[in-house]
């Protein structure tokens, strides 16, 4: 239970970096907007747990705030990559694909490739 | 790094706790309201376009705990919120609080003086040596039995053969009469090797120290270091002191440097002043063969264990040296065996009687603060169980078990570090006190105790411990706790009562055991004071002379007695004089010697034994002792007599079967002697002892190098004597001083007071638990009254007499106290019979302890009993 929720958070926390580093500055809700259009369900119920997550990453100085001006011009809280945060991107970015390829070559693996 | 600084963040955070909350709030506001915005645009009516996007968040509460727990230091948080509870809560009961944190500042002040003593002799028993706790000490043993230290030339031997030691260091105490002639002061030093300060890796203040080559042949470096306090003192802290002059024992020897500040020799608590090289002995001290004399022995050796020995390889090699030596030498060194033995554990010295004295003392004081808990616990309890209610509707509320604990905890521990911290303050005093009490006594002693870091840390250890234990029984009690019952009605009987009232039993019991100790030890105490020593003590003054430093042989060590007695005998005011070796009621007490008698057969195993002490002509007058046959010792000068000895009524009774004991000899280690009279029993070595043999031999017969002058005055003020016998003594001998200047009332008053420490601190302590024993009764009876006042309301509305409700509640509780009591009883007399006093059962203490004991119980049940009786049926039935 608990070790789904930290995967979860683990590839959140991914997730809101590389929109950052996609998309600029951004608030709360513009980046739960983006990471539910491109992962799909992942963040249609309990949007809110991204905020936990939004204060990990700023508390490790991966991503900084301020406060600004939202689209109906309310106060809002904006977010931006730090420059350590775009390295902690690119080497997890690294990691990701690492991990991925390697699951995936042996996903592909057949059993006679194996013996 | 990354972990550090989220930490930090965090940290800042807790601080910063507000802020942070009213920040999430307004990011969820606007996020909903952005998401409502877009809802409304997919067309949505308002309020469900709102709906959606709150659902669509998620919750929001289970959001701020996820959020506040990454955000800062939950258990922190929950500690600080506990404390500020904890510290509202004690200070709504100040009487209580106070009760509960002087007890547990009592205990642990005591317990942590004790501790710093114990302390000072297992892990720092050379203040200012580092490490000195490692040191070994290297014993020969004479199979006889005693440790007579090694000669000089077994030191050196024993230097290079072991090697498992390195760096062994010899040293000897000697009393050194230091000044210009006329006015010698006697001061302590040691004779010590070449490497004793660089083996106890030691830095003087100025100066330098003794170095190895100047400990190599007799006599040629005249070279001394003096001790920080000498140095302050004498030469009032003045560099120039190291190169200036010092006279001891009538020769010049020079300052080189001194020592550091703590220090004061390896003979804790012995406090030297002056270290001296040892090859120095024969010139200062006179005896010529003393670094050549295989059997002149004294000196004390330490070492430490070379690196990646063992304590055993040790032993093992200093048996075979031993062994080796008493080959090479067999009138030397036949018969001695070798013990290696850790620092503390000194097999001689007054170190020997205090570690076990003071684990006991620790170990009942320990037993004492168990008390003050059990109290404690019983205590909080009561109290507790009164905010049953306040603790459901936590748990109602959904406080977790382990908040319920933790709450509770944090209550005890707060007030537990308050009493470990005025402790703590107590023992900084105690120990500060006993370090400035004066020890008197013919040796300088000085206990460098004090309240350090570690000690501290025993304190506070101390607390945390009591405290525990003082929490485990509400916390479980609480934690456990059905809310639903809990909120139902206050009404119902405690689970838990049977503990408390064990705990109530257990204190009486423990109160009871100490304050029969403690009356029989005060009873043993009054009774030993009133009884006759059998001498006279009152206008006789004591004085000590040491002629060791003088090269005294025996003839002249005889003629310098006799010519003292004359000079004294001759002073106006002196009815009688005497010299003798030991003076009776001595804290040391006076050895007893083996001896064999002229026609008496021993039975059984082992050796005859009697108090011996060696006097002039003349001591029988002086004490006042009748002599009940025969005659006084010869003259000093009589050169004709045979060696004479005379016996006691006792020795005559138990070695002689009563039979004439005059003419008969004694045959002992130094010769054989006549028995030339009997004299009256009398005490020895306390009072109150059982009959003891004795035998005293003559001055004449065994010349002696020291003695106590005892003086007899005629006008019945002894301390005017003091002046004339110093000056009768520097017209002998200009170097020589007379110390240990006493009254025998003196005497006996400085030795009572060491022997009436345990005494005192019993009394101390029984009535400290008698009072603990009360206030826990109390505490009990007064939370079952309390937790009962609807039923006693009951009563009393049906007619029952507050008379009737009182003798009930006491009956109650008397059950529990009276177990306690009983079993505290008999316990107090087995200890009494097996080892206090080991006779006939003291009945009036076995009585009116358990009276008085009684008496208070009672007292502390009646007046909450009392109180609950008074209440007003109506109100009390209204009650809840």
């Amino acid at each position: 239970m608990k070790q789904k929720t930290d995967v979860l958070q683990g590839t959140l926390a991914l997730m809101v970096l590389k929109t950052l580093d996609v998309l600029g500055p951004l608030h709360g809700y513009g980046i739960a907007r983006r990471i539910e259009q491109i992962s799909g369900d992942l963040l249609a119920v309990n949007q809110g747990t991204l905020y936990p997550v939004l204060l990990k990453l700023e508390q490790e100085g991966a991503i900084a705030s301020e406060w600004g001006a939202s689209e109906n011009n309310r106060r809002a809280r904006f977010y931006r990559l730090t420059r350590q945060g775009r390295k902690q991107l690119r080497t997890e970015t690294q990691d990701w694909e690492q991990t991925a390829a390697i699951i995936g070559r042996f996903f592909d693996a057949k059993a006679e490739d194996l013996s | 790094m990354k972990s550090l600084r989220r930490f930090f963040n965090r940290v800042v955070n807790v601080v910063t706790r507000r802020a942070q909350e009213e920040r999430l709030r307004e990011e969820i506001e606007e996020h909903i309201a952005l998401q409502t915005a877009e809802n409304l645009r997919a067309g949505l009516s308002p309020g469900e376009a709102r709906r959606q996007a709150m659902l669509k968040f998620g919750g929001v509460e289970a959001l701020k705990q996820d959020y506040r727990a990454e955000r800062g230091l939950l258990l922190i948080e929950n500690l600080l919120a506990d404390l500020r509870t904890a510290t509202r809560t004690i200070s709504r009961m100040p009487g209580l609080a106070a009760v509960i944190i002087v007890s547990l500042a009592i205990g642990i002040g005591v317990n942590t003086t004790i501790f710093s003593w114990i302390q000072l002799i297992l892990f720092e028993p050379m203040p200012a040596v580092s490490g000195a706790a490692n040191f070994l000490l290297v014993e020969p043993r004479r199979e006889m039995g005693g440790y007579p230290g090694a000669s000089w030339l077994e030191y050196r031997d024993l230097q290079t053969q072991i090697p498992a030691l390195h760096d062994i260091v010899a040293s000897q105490m000697v009393p050194f009469n230091v000044g210009e002639r006329g006015q010698t002061e006697r001061t302590h030093g040691q004779l010590v090797s070449g490497n004793y300060f660089s083996a106890l890796d030691l830095k003087p203040a100025i100066g330098r120290f003794i170095r190895p080559e100047e400990a190599e042949r007799p006599g040629t470096e005249p070279v001394v270091v003096i001790s920080y306090d000498y140095w302050q003192t004498r030469f009032r802290g003045a560099p120039e002191a190291v190169g200036q002059k010092l006279r001891v024992n009538d020769s010049d020897l020079i300052v080189i440097g001194v020592a550091p500040r703590e220090f004061q020799g390896t003979m804790i608590p012995l406090k030297f002043e002056l270290w001296v090289p040892a090859t120095m002995g024969p010139a200062l001290l006179g005896r010529a063969l003393y670094l050549e004399d295989r059997s002149s022995r004294g000196f004390s050796l330490i070492g430490m264990l070379s690196p990646g020995a063992t304590r055993e390889e040790a032993q093992a090699e200093f048996s075979t040296a031993m062994a080796q030596l008493a080959r090479d030498y067999p009138e030397a060194s036949a018969g001695i065996s070798a013990e290696i033995h850790p620092f503390w554990k000194t097999p001689r010295g007054p170190q020997r009687w205090l570690i076990s004295g003071l684990a006991i003392l620790q170990g009942v004081m320990l037993l004492l603060q168990l008390a003050v808990c059990g109290n404690t616990a019983n205590l909080m309890l009561a109290r507790g169980s009164t905010r049953q209610r306040e603790m459901a509707v936590r748990v109602a509320l959904g406080a977790g078990r382990w908040r319920i604990v933790s709450l509770v905890l944090s209550e005890n521990m707060l007030l537990a570090f308050l009493g470990a911290g005025l402790g703590a303050a107590l023992a900084v005093w105690g120990t500060t006190a006993l370090r400035l009490a004066p020890m008197i006594g013919a040796f300088p002693i000085l206990f460098p105790t004090r309240v350090d870091a570690f000690t501290l840390a025993f304190a506070m250890l101390l607390g945390v411990g009591c405290g525990l234990i003082f929490s485990a029984p509400p916390a479980v009690h609480l934690a456990r706790l059905d809310p639903q019952e809990g909120l139902r009605s206050s009404s119902n009987t405690s689970p838990r009562s049977r503990a408390r009232k064990v705990l109530m039993g257990v204190e009486v019991g423990l109160a009871m055991v100490v304050l029969i100790a403690a009356a029989l030890f005060l009873e043993s105490f009054r009774s030993a004071r009133q009884t006759d020593p059998r001498f006279r003590p009152e206008g006789v003054l004591l004085a000590a002379y040491d002629l060791s430093g003088r090269n005294p042989d025996e003839a002249s060590e005889r003629e310098f007695a006799a010519r003292l007695l004359e000079r004294l005998r001759s002073l106006p005011d002196v009815e009688a004089a005497a010299i003798a070796t030991n003076v009776p009621l001595d804290l040391h007490g006076i050895e007893a010697r083996p001896f064999t008698v002229q026609g008496r057969v021993r039975t059984e195993p082992g050796q005859d034994r009697a108090i011996s002490n060696t006097v002039t002509p003349g001591y029988f007058k002086v004490m006042a002792i009748p002599l009940l046959e025969g005659n006084d010792f010869a003259d000093m000068r009589d050169k004709a007599a045979p060696a004479q000895a005379i016996v006691n009524e006792e020795f005559v009774r138990r070695y002689l079967d009563g039979a004439n004991a005059i003419g008969r000899r004694i045959q002992t280690r130094a010769g054989s002697f006549l028995i030339i009279g009997v004299a009256r029993n009398s005490v020895y070595d306390a009072f109150g002892e059982p009959v003891q043999p004795a035998v005293y031999f003559s001055y004449r017969d065994i010349s002696e190098d020291q003695g106590e002058i005892h003086l007899r005055t005629r006008s019945g003020n002894e301390t005017a004597l003091a002046a004339e016998a110093r000056a009768v003594l520097r017209d002998l001998d200009p170097m020589l001083p007379l110390y240990d200047v006493r009254t025998f009332s003196q005497h006996i008053e400085r030795n009572l007071y060491l022997r009436r420490i345990p005494a005192r601190m019993f009394a101390v302590l029984g009535p400290l638990l008698l009072g603990l024993a009360a206030i826990g009764i109390y505490a009990v009876v007064s939370y079952a009254v309390t937790r009962r006042t609807r039923e006693i309301g009951l009563r009393l509305a049906f007619g029952a007499t507050s008379r009737r409700v009182v003798l009930q509640i006491i009956r109650e509780n008397l059950g529990a106290i009276a177990w306690g009591m009983a079993i505290g009883w008999v316990l107090a007399l087995l200890i009494s019979v097996r080892a206090i006093t080991k006779g006939p059962v003291n009945l009036p203490v076995f009585i009116g302890v358990p009276a008085l004991l009684l008496s208070v119980a009672t007292l502390a049940c009646w007046i909450p009993a009392r109180r609950a009786s008074r209440i007003d049926p109506m109100a009390a039935l209204r009650h809840e």
